[in-house]
């Protein structure tokens, strides 16, 4: 599902992100786990196209994307993916249910008579039915959160990447958030790349990826 | 959901901010629709009136002074002019109507004009601006038939009678002719036009009261000169229409020629008068208007710039979705055109209050209704010169939005 090869990256002076190799099968879930620092959230950006890479081949579902057209990276990321963020990353204006009709609206993969009932549904299964008509700033946390994750999953994307998802929410919300998370992939058959510093977080899932060593400054 | 509705919804999101941009553009726009519209209605109004005669003959003087004084009744008289000219010429063969004028003296400000009573059956195109709202036309002597306007403003009613008092300014020290009461047997309808303001008697009533055969001792307060003296030979003007508009030049030259009198076409001193003063001054007052659209057009940019720096992190997660550097400039474009929209609404709206207030005055002062703001070529004009002014306000707030760095600015918090 996921393949990165020999992938170069300079990140600034003499700092360059390097991955020699990271793999993950179709429907696993991934912690991609290290320090503040280390490159995780890079590795995650070169996946999803929202950073280039200077060397090296990327493969997600079967295409090499590194060099894909903008244009082609923005479908790509909309027809594919979903995104969960630490901050949630909601937009402001809009209710739970618009967030989510957002989603849908920018991929272009469901036909748009079908966005309302589908964004209910996916609020209904992350426990948000009753929240559909609220706006981020009167939902909680955990609750943004889960509009978040029904975002990320209403377009039936082939690939989750979630950067620190529990990073803001505290330990007994986080724990809800990331059963939900990892039974929707489950249930959806998504494959999953999950960034974590949190070792705990890691060790729930079933691959760990170390990205320790990604990052590297130069000696010169 | 479609960008029109993203748009709205980001500037719903900051109405305070949203309405005073809004507001600004309005009041550009407003200035702009008040100006075109009074503009273009007064002219339209005035040029109306100036076609209903085809040509007015006074004294030697300045020919918008004799058209505004006799047509519109808003100057001073040139002067008098020998009724031996006007009885000559109204058996001119091209003279379809001849009505002598004679004027000298007003009532509470408005304006007593001595004619001949065939001048109230006087009709043109389908108008008749001498139609009667309640009574009669005048017959005997000081009988007078008054404007709308008269009526509601002097109170008078059917029956009541008046003097006249001598000169064309209301002044409490002007001289009243108390020997010669005006009986009113006639109320004219409203019809938009001078008339509402102007009081209509027989020319003889003018003559008598004027005749120097009284023992009348006329006393004239602020050095006002003596130019009340009418003798019977003598009339202030006349309205004459012709057999055909195409004639009025050649006529004009006619009595300009061979006659101690003067003719001017009503209809070109009004628009040589447009032209030569009202024009600057719509210039000026455009101007203003575009101007304050001008700066509107700043306030819309500023506006839209610090918001999109605002949410440069939304716009990034639009971005992730799938959304493309093109919709992203699109819905910051839409944004800006949804401003300047609500402010050419809102403008508009603005424009017509002022042109309804200002009818207000017109009606009372110069008789003229002004009709509603009405989309015009002119006015169509100025509202998409607005309207493409605030799309270009948009454009460098949509560049900034395109280029988004999605990674740094989802990693920035």
């Amino acid at each position: 599902m996921v393949l990165l090869e020999q992938v170069r990256r300079r990140l600034g002076p003499g700092v360059t992100f390097y991955c020699e190799h990271f793999h993950a099968e179709p429907g696993a879930r991934v912690a991609l786990f290290g320090p503040s620092g280390c490159g995780k959230s890079t590795l995650l950006n070169l996946v999803t196209g929202l950073l280039r890479a200077d060397a090296g081949v990327i493969r997600v579902d079967g295409q090499e994307i590194q060099n894909y057209s903008e244009s082609k990276l923005d479908a790509f990321r909309g027809e594919r993916l979903g995104f969960v963020f630490q901050t949630f990353n909601l937009l402001a204006p809009f209710t739970a249910l618009q967030n989510v009709i957002v989603g849908m609206r920018f991929a272009d993969v469901i036909p748009d008579k079908e966005w309302k009932d589908r964004a209910r549904a996916m609020l209904d299964r992350v426990g948000l039915g009753h929240r559909l008509h609220s706006k981020p700033g009167v939902l909680s946390v955990g609750e943004r959160q889960r509009v978040a994750i029904a975002r990320a999953l209403v377009n039936e994307p082939k690939l989750i990447v979630a950067d620190e998802p529990t990073g803001s929410l505290d330990p007994k919300t986080a724990e809800g958030v990331m059963a939900l998370l990892l039974e929707l992939c489950e249930q959806e058959a998504v494959t999953l790349l999950l960034v974590t510093h949190d070792r705990g977080i890691a060790e729930r899932l079933p691959q760990l990826f170390d990205c320790t060593d990604l990052v590297k400054e130069s000696q010169s | 959901m479609s960008l029109w509705r993203i748009a709205w919804s980001y500037l719903w999101n900051r109405k305070l901010t949203t309405a005073l941009t809004v507001l600004s553009v309005a009041l550009g726009v407003g200035l702009i629709s008040a100006v075109l519209t009074l503009r273009e209605e007064t002219q339209r109004r005035f040029e109306e009136e100036g076609q209903a005669f085809d040509i007015v003959i006074g004294a030697k003087g300045n020919p918008l002074q004799l058209v505004l004084s006799t047509v519109y009744f808003l100057d001073a008289p040139t002067g008098n002019m020998d009724i031996a000219i006007f009885n000559e010429l109204k058996e001119h063969e091209d003279v379809v109507a001849a009505f002598p004028i004679g004027m000298g003296d007003t009532y509470r400000g408005y304006r007593i004009v001595g004619t001949t009573p065939d001048l109230m059956e006087f009709e043109w195109g389908d108008r008749t601006p001498y139609a009667l709202a309640e009574g009669r036309y005048f017959d005997a002597p000081f009988e007078a038939v008054v404007g709308a306007n008269v009526a509601e403003d002097a109170r008078l009613r059917l029956g009541a009678t008046f003097y006249g008092t001598h000169g064309f300014v209301d002044s409490p020290y002007a001289q009243a002719h108390e020997d010669h009461p005006y009986t009113v047997v006639g109320i004219l309808e409203r019809s938009g036009s001078p008339n509402d303001r102007a009081i209509f008697c027989n020319i003889q009533d003018v003559w008598d009261v004027h005749d120097h055969g009284d023992d009348h001792d006329h006393h004239h307060e602020h050095g006002e000169e003596c130019d009340h003296h009418h003798p019977h030979d003598d009339i202030t003007a006349a309205l004459i229409k012709l057999a055909s508009p195409a004639i009025r030049f050649e006529f004009k030259d006619l009595v300009n020629r061979n006659y101690n009198a003067m003719a001017a076409i009503p209809i070109q001193e009004i628009q040589k008068l447009y032209e030569q003063l009202l024009g600057m001054a719509k210039l000026v007052l455009l101007a203003i208007g575009y101007l304050v659209v001008g700066i509107s057009a700043l306030s819309i940019l500023i506006g839209l710039y610090m918001a999109i720096l605002q949410r440069k992190r939304d716009l990034a997660i639009m971005r992730a979705l799938g959304a493309t550097r093109g919709e992203i400039f699109g819905a910051v474009i839409i944004e800006a055109f949804w401003v300047t929209l609500l402010g050419v609404v809102a403008g508009w709206f603005m424009g017509a209050v002022v042109c309804a207030a200002l009818n207000q005055y017109l009606v009372a002062q110069v008789g003229f209704h002004v009709s509603a703001v009405r989309l015009t070529a002119d006015l169509v004009a100025a509202y998409s010169a607005v309207i493409l002014m605030g799309l270009i306000a948009g454009i460098l707030p949509a560049w900034q939005a395109y280029r988004t760095d999605v990674a740094r600015d989802l990693s920035e918090l």
